[in-house]
């Protein structure tokens, strides 16, 4: 049971450090395994083959301490060193590692080198968790590339494209220039009816359920508990309301307007006493009574803790 | 002699006189008015004396490149204004809002919740219309929220859909919400006969600690189910009405209702009306801006009233009947349209009390005005 709850915890804890980083939003978009002679070269002139990570989501997700491999057992082939800013990826933005088997060669490099037929792996800071992969077929021709592209509307959920691409490296794999969710809408909707048609519906629906939720659970028990505990008011106080002068609503309306025009709940305590005054009675339950209570706080908001005598 | 003749010619090119334009001045002027009427009228006053005065502190003519104009990156004002242009004045102003607001008229009688839902047709009338005139969708939305008749809102939104006119909206809404007696009270009128203005609503039903405390979690629960998009409006609200009926946080209620408040109104005040800068804003755009504005607050008002009418069709109790004159409090503007309510039931019976009635569909008001600009955004963002 013991090793249970453990574990339950160890797996949480790892879950929430994912999460935490937020590298689960990391994916591999593209892999590229051969170059030819167009291919990019990296900071020492060579031609190689490099896997561009991309940041699906809305924050700054830092990939450091992450590693990179092609061996499903070796999960910490390569490491992504820690220290270095450009481990930190800003939104919607790729970067790219060149997998030039030697991961010495600076922060950007991995220590293997991308075979065809081989599948490549983001693997979490955790050394156990696999974030994202990407297969690069034994079929895949120098100079083409494995990618990944966003297909939902909200550009957040990339699928493997099945076959081989022209390369685009540190280039976001979607459409930049897709209309925009107004642009879309200028041209399914031009007059605006369907939109307003359905903004209305939700308006009213969303205040639609708030108010049967409260009628079903408050409203009607209430009433129907009022109804049945309604007990003659002594004669006294229904002759005040007869007389119309003073009613709870009226008192009820000064106490709110006060509270509103002063901000003060001093006026509020004021226009209640009156009502009670006058109306003779007393309303444990009514919605704008002001009750009274010592309080019995701790000692550290006690006003008598926070005064100090005025420097003389 | 020459040399310091040369330094007060240089120096009066950076003087406001040398760079002023008449726009300039229309704006100065439109400054000084605002705070006229907010300081004579009293139409306001805690906005448009902060707008009323940012409108001329941004329309001082300057010398650019000195780094202290609120679109000079990096100066003062434009650090204030990141709090408008990135949207996070008009949360935190719902969270004061929220820690203010008594919902006990709304939990008391449910059904004049609807009453709010109705009132932000102004919004969606105002969007066909910006459409009419050849607004882009994004900036329709953004125009349309002025009928929601909640700066904050207004203010959020058009940050987010048509920054560009954020100012002439923000303007607009305040400006009109400050115009709420003027232009609600004659359609009231309109759309009312004497009979239904003497209509007595039966007193509300006491409202009990808890439900007060569970409002806030359950208005929460299901307004952002249904509009995410609304998550920061709607959550401020929310979070700060609980802060203030839980009755264990009555400090952070004082502070979120009391001195933060004040703060964010301050700066939002006065920075949306430093962002009325003359070349940005004296444009036929803003001058369509404010008409249809108005339109969306006659829409909105007309909706709500006429709604309470239909209402009263189905209601056969006629101790039950709801007074049309509560039906313009849907459109948000706290309190002033409930309290145009009262005002307006008192000319025709000096005991017919309204305002805790119309306390009801006004803070529903908010929270559907919340609602709309999240669906706005939901679609248009």
């Amino acid at each position: 049971m013991r090793k249970r709850i453990l574990l339950i915890l160890a797996l949480a804890v790892s879950f929430t450090s994912l999460k935490a980083q937020n590298v689960i939003d990391l994916i591999i978009a593209e892999a590229l395994a051969v170059p030819d002679s167009t291919g990019i070269v990296d900071d020492f002139g060579r031609r190689g083959g490099w896997i561009e990570i991309f940041n699906t989501s809305q924050g700054t997700v830092n990939f450091a301490g992450c590693f990179l491999t092609d061996d499903r057992n070796n999960l910490k082939k390569s490491i992504i060193p820690k220290g270095d800013l450009r481990t930190k990826l800003g939104p919607r933005q790729t970067t790219l590692i060149y997998a030039s088997g030697n991961g010495a060669d600076g922060t950007l490099y991995a220590d293997f080198e991308i075979r065809p037929g081989s599948t490549v792996y983001l693997v979490s800071n955790d050394g156990r968790t696999i974030i994202d992969s990407l297969v690069v077929p034994a079929s895949l021709p120098a100079g083409m590339s494995m990618s990944k592209r966003a297909f939902d509307l909200r550009q957040s959920e990339f699928e493997p494209l099945p076959d081989p691409t022209v390369p685009s490296p540190g280039i976001y794999n979607g459409d930049l220039n897709a209309a925009t969710k107004a642009e879309a809408m200028a041209e399914k909707d031009p007059h605006g009816g369907i939109l307003s048609l359905v903004a209305v519906t939700v308006v009213f629906s969303a205040l639609a359920i708030l108010w049967f939720l409260f009628w079903l659970f408050f409203d009607r028990p209430a009433k129907k508990a009022a109804q049945a505990k309604e007990k003659p008011k002594n004669s006294a106080a229904k002759a005040q309301v007869k007389a119309g002068e003073v009613s709870d609503e009226i008192a009820a309306v000064i106490a709110l307007a006060m509270d509103m025009e002063q901000g003060g709940d001093v006026y509020a305590a004021i226009a209640m006493a009156m009502d009670l005054y006058f109306s003779d009675t007393v309303h444990d339950t009514e919605s704008f009574i002001l009750t009274m209570r010592p309080k019995d706080g701790s000692a550290w908001n006690d006003k008598k803790q926070i005064f100090r005598k005025l420097p003389r | 002699m020459e040399h310091i003749f040369q330094s007060l010619s240089q120096f009066w090119e950076y003087t406001g006189f040398a760079n002023c334009s008449w726009q300039n001045i229309v704006m100065i002027g439109i400054g000084i008015v605002f705070i006229t009427l907010a300081i004579v009228k009293e139409w306001e006053p805690m906005l448009l004396v902060p707008i009323g005065f940012g409108m001329i502190i941004g329309n001082i003519p300057m010398f650019p490149g000195l780094n202290i104009g609120i679109y000079e990156d990096g100066s003062v004002l434009n650090i204030l204004y990141q709090g408008v242009r990135q949207g996070w004045y008009p949360p935190l102003i719902f969270l004061g809002i929220g820690a203010m607001t008594d919902f006990s008229a709304l939990i008391s009688q449910p059904r004049l919740i609807l009453i709010g839902a109705a009132a932000q047709m102004g919004i969606f009338g105002a969007y066909l219309l910006a459409l009419l005139f050849g607004f882009a969708p994004n900036e329709a939305g953004a125009i349309g929220i002025i009928g929601g008749a909640d700066g904050p809102t207004a203010i959020f939104l058009s940050s987010k859909l048509a920054p560009d006119l954020m100012g002439a909206i923000a303007v607009s809404a305040y400006s009109y919400m400050a115009l709420v007696p003027v232009i609600q009270r004659p359609i009231m009128l309109l759309l009312t006969t004497k009979k239904e203005r003497l209509i007595k609503m039966p007193t509300p039903r006491a409202v009990s600690q808890r439900e007060k405390i569970i409002f806030p979690i359950i208005g929460f629960l299901t307004t952002a189910f249904i509009v995410p998009s609304g998550l920061p409006l709607l959550g401020m609200l929310f979070f700060g009405n609980l802060l203030k009926e839980s009755g264990v946080t009555r400090r952070l209620a004082n502070t979120a209702s009391g001195p933060m408040i004040d703060v964010v109104t301050t700066l939002i005040g006065l920075t949306v009306g430093a962002s009325t800068q003359a070349d940005k804003f004296l444009s036929a755009k803003s001058i369509l801006i404010f008409g249809l504005g108005l339109l969306s607050f006659v829409i909105a008002t007309t909706c709500g009233v006429l709604f309470v009418k239909i209402m009263n069709l189905f209601i056969k109790n006629p101790a039950k009947k709801i007074n049309p004159l509560i039906g313009n409090a849907g459109v948000s503007a706290v309190p002033d349209s409930a309290r145009v309510s009262e005002v307006v039931g008192r000319e025709f019976d000096t005991k017919n009390h309204l305002l805790m009635h119309a306390m009801g569909p006004n803070v529903a008001g908010v929270i559907g005005s919340a609602v709309a600009a999240g669906i706005l955004l939901a679609f248009l963002g």
